[in-house]
Order: structure tokens, then sequence, then C-alpha cells
């Protein structure tokens, strides 16, 4: 362990990179957000302006799945911004990049092949494109980073576990840097019609979180990767720290496979968690972004949860999931993403298709915004994962 | 194998190494190594295939690891064709 680390060394966000159906960069994502641009069209948030090449040669985006290649995008640019690898010892450098479900593309393609075909049709890049650590090992590679590396997964909470568990390895004092995140391309026919025959879909596919007429999520592609660090290391080597990722708290429902615990306790105990964490109380939190993910059941017990941490005092909460849909493993990232640049600005993202009210869900979900936020100090930013596997981070302002 | 069919031969190496986005793949000459391509052991199993798949012969795996040129590779196929 080096010197200094303990569980409140600080941790800041030097560099931020996201591939999302509403723009390529942190502030285009965010300009749409706040113009109440929606990413969706024809049911599904896809990034169609994607352009793998861009990032990668013919042959290494060749030998990348779809998430990879979001990945590597997501991670070069917050490389860049972050200025790495200037002043940071690469045996120091950690990487954890989670996906929910893996190279589904990849997947779906090569049974087909085996199943029509036999084995000689299938590729020998299937394992290496397919498995879940595979964005993770590419953005290593590109980067030079010999530290700790790994994917977590816990389906739409992996985004956000991977920067908890990035903030815990820096105070564990076994990395100076960590680029985490999450990436997601699971827009494939497979996994669109086991999402649809669980009833998890909306049926006319728009995303409509804490509205009545919410009958389901809409799925989403995309990645977000930050850079953390050590706020000395980010001193000492002049990079600019963009946000404090202040607390961290993980809890598990223990209560069913996909739906969440009726009392919302396990949400509850991840938001109170991630508050203690950062040292804070609830009067500290100047807004939620929500895990909202238009789930009849999500966002009834989300609401629950935050009534039974904030009791009656409850910050403005929004979903992003209204415009960008649900990114699954990505989705808990490209909201840390997100709540960074709101916490600089000084503006809450709206909830957009926030119509029609429901009495269950009764908090203040800023339909009506973008939203003024200057003093904006504090942010906690939810998600919640299937297998009942829940994250909370608490950012803070610079 | 005739001069002709060497040809083809290099022809349908160069379009596969092509296919798979190996830089360089049109130019390679008899001369060419896999060090000169950057090509790997999973570019080398999806050029057997390829191979085995239009000349109707079949590679054991690894074969064309043991040899290092583009050149070899086509002496390979000429010597399972004869």
């Amino acid at each position: 362990m080096s010197a200094g680390a303990d569980q409140r060394t600080e941790v800041v966000v030097t560099g931020r990179g996201v591939v999302s159906s509403l723009g390529e960069t942190p502030e285009a994502l965010f300009d749409a957000l706040i113009a109440r641009r929606s990413g969706i069209a024809d049911g599904v948030g896809a990034c169609a302006d994607f352009d793998p090449e861009a990032a990668m040669t013919p042959k290494e985006a060749r030998r990348a799945d779809r998430y990879t290649q979001f990945a590597v995008a997501a991670a070069d640019r917050a490389a860049q911004e972050a200025g790495l690898p200037e002043g940071a010892d690469p045996d120091r450098v950690g990487i954890i990049v989670g996906t929910g479900v893996g190279g589904l593309t990849t997947l779906q393609a090569e049974c087909k092949a085996w199943l029509e075909e036999g084995d000689r049709a299938v590729s020998p890049h299937f394992v290496p494109m397919m498995m879940p650590n595979a964005a993770a090992g590419t953005i290593a590679m590109r980067l030079g980073a010999h530290g700790p590396g790994f994917s977590v997964s816990s389906a739409c909470a992996t985004g956000a576990h991977a920067i908890g568990e990035g903030l815990r390895m820096l105070q564990r004092g076994e990395a100076d840097v960590v680029v985490a995140g999450g990436t997601e391309a699971a827009l494939v026919g497979l996994c669109l019609a086991a999402f649809r025959r669980m009833g998890a879909l909306s049926r006319d596919g728009v995303s409509r979180p804490f509205d009545a007429r919410r009958d389901g999520f809409v799925m989403g592609e995309g990645a977000a990767v930050l850079v953390l660090e050590r706020a000395e290391h980010a001193k000492a080597r002049g990079a600019q720290a963009l946000a404090r990722v202040a607390g961290y708290g993980a809890t598990n429902d223990a209560f069913h496979i996909t739906q969440p615990d009726e009392d919302g306790r396990g949400a509850a105990a991840a938001m109170r968690l991630a508050l203690q964490d950062a040292g804070a109380t609830p009067a500290d939190a100047g807004w939620i972004s929500a895990h909202g993910t238009g789930t009849p059941y999500n966002d009834k017990i989300e609401t629950k949860a935050i009534h039974a941490v904030f009791n009656g005092s409850a910050p403005p909460v929004s979903s992003q999931k209204s415009s960008v849909g649900h990114l699954l493993g990505a989705a808990g990232a490209l909201e840390a993403l997100v709540t960074v640049e709101a916490l600089r600005r000084g503006v809450l993202p709206p909830t957009i298709n926030l119509e029609q009210p429901d009495p269950e869900c009764d908090l203040d979900y800023v339909p009506e915004g973008p939203r003024e936020a200057g003093g904006l100090q504090l942010a906690l930013s939810n998600s919640f994962g299937f297998g009942g596997q829940n994250a909370c981070l608490a950012v803070a302002k610079a | 194998m005739s001069t002709t069919d060497q040809t083809d031969v290099l022809q349908t190496i160069r379009d596969e190494l092509a296919a798979i986005k190996v830089p360089g793949a049109q130019e390679a000459t008899p001369e060419t190594t896999w060090a000169d391509l950057d090509v790997d052991s999973l570019d080398l199993v999806e050029l057997v295939k390829a191979l085995e798949d239009r000349y109707e012969v079949q590679i054991a795996d690894g074969e064309l690891k043991k040899i290092e040129s583009v050149g070899d590779a086509i002496a390979l196929v000429e010597s399972l064709r004869s």
C-alpha cells in the first residue's frame, strides 16, 4: 500500500469519454439532454453514427465486438482528456471496464454459423470477441496500462460498480489511476427478443420514466469511461480535476432475480452508504440521477427508496434513460459522466416524456427541465441491476 | 503445380489476408513473411480455412505456424495437391 492510501483518499475525475446515441463527447451529450432531444428511434437508442475505424485500425475493429469498439473509443477520449500516459507510472494504471452481457453481436453470429455449418465455420476470434473482459483487456493494450485490470458485471449496475470499485482500488493504494466505466452493444435480435419476452421493454418504444403510462424500458447502446485518479497524483501531473468521486455504496436486494425488492430497502441502503462514504448527509445532495428505467416496478420502488432516505426533503431527480434509453452495463457509467457535467455546469438535465404524473411517483423529476442549479455541490447517481445488485455513486463538484 | 497455379494461390492468400484486414495484403509477394505482415496465429487459422476451402486440401492445425513466409504457404499447398 502506498503512503497515505486509506478510505478517505480523495479521488477525482480527470478524463471522460462517451459513445451514445446523443453524441460522442460529454459536452455534445449534455447539450442534447438539456435541449430535450431523444436518441431513441424505432424503439431503440442506437449509436447510428458510430464509426469503429475512427478509433481502431480495420484489423483491430474486425477483431473486436461492437461493445469493445465502443469502449475503446470512449477510453481513448477519456485518456486524451486526462493527458495520459504523461506523468503516470504504467504499472499503477488500472482498468475496470464492465459490460452487462458481453459480445452478443458476436455470440449470435457465431452460434448461427456453428449450428448451420459446423465447427469449421466458427471464427477463431469468437471467444476473445465475446468474453466480457475483452473491452478492459483491449483498452489496457492501447494505453499500455499494466496495473490491475478486469471486467465487472452486475447487469444494469455494471458501470456504477466499475467506477465505485475503481474508487476503492485507488483508496486501497493499488493504483494511481483507474480507467473505469461500462459498455454495451446488445441491440441484437436475440437480446431484444429476450427482454421483450420478459415484458421488460416498452411496447410502443417510448421511454417514459415516472409517467403513469410507463410500460417498460427502451434499449440503448454505447459506452462511457472515466479516468479516476488520486487527487494529489492528478495535481502532480497537472491534470485538471473535473469532479470528485466522493462516495460509493453497493448492496444486494437478495430478493428476486429481476424484480426489485418491493420496499426498496436495497436501493435505499446503497444511497445511504454512498452518502455516508462521502461524509455527507441527505441534505447535502442537490440532485439524484435516477436509475429511472421506465418499468412500472423500478420507478415506483426507486421513488419509495428515495423517500425512505430523504424523509420528505428529497432533491430533484432526473432519468437520463428518458432520452437515451437503457444502456444496461454502460448506463451507470454514462449517467455518472453526465452527473459530472451537471455539477460542472450547475444545470440539471430533464426527465423527458413525463406528461402524466403517477401518484406513486411523487418526487420532483424535473419534467419541464433543464433547470439551473448553480449551487449544486453533490449529486447521487443510482444504478440497480438485475440480480438485485445496487450501486450508488456520490459525485461532488471539484 | 504450374506457375499459373502458384499465382492463383498467391492471389488467394492476398485476398484472404485482405478480407481479414491485414495491412499490405495485396502487396504481399512470396518473399513476404508473416512477421512483415504482423500476422498472428488467429489470422493463420482463417487463412488455413480459406486455402482448404479453395484447394480442397487439409492443412493440419499449426502447419502454417511452422512456415514463415507467403512463399512457404504456396509450397505447402503445392505439396498437398500433388
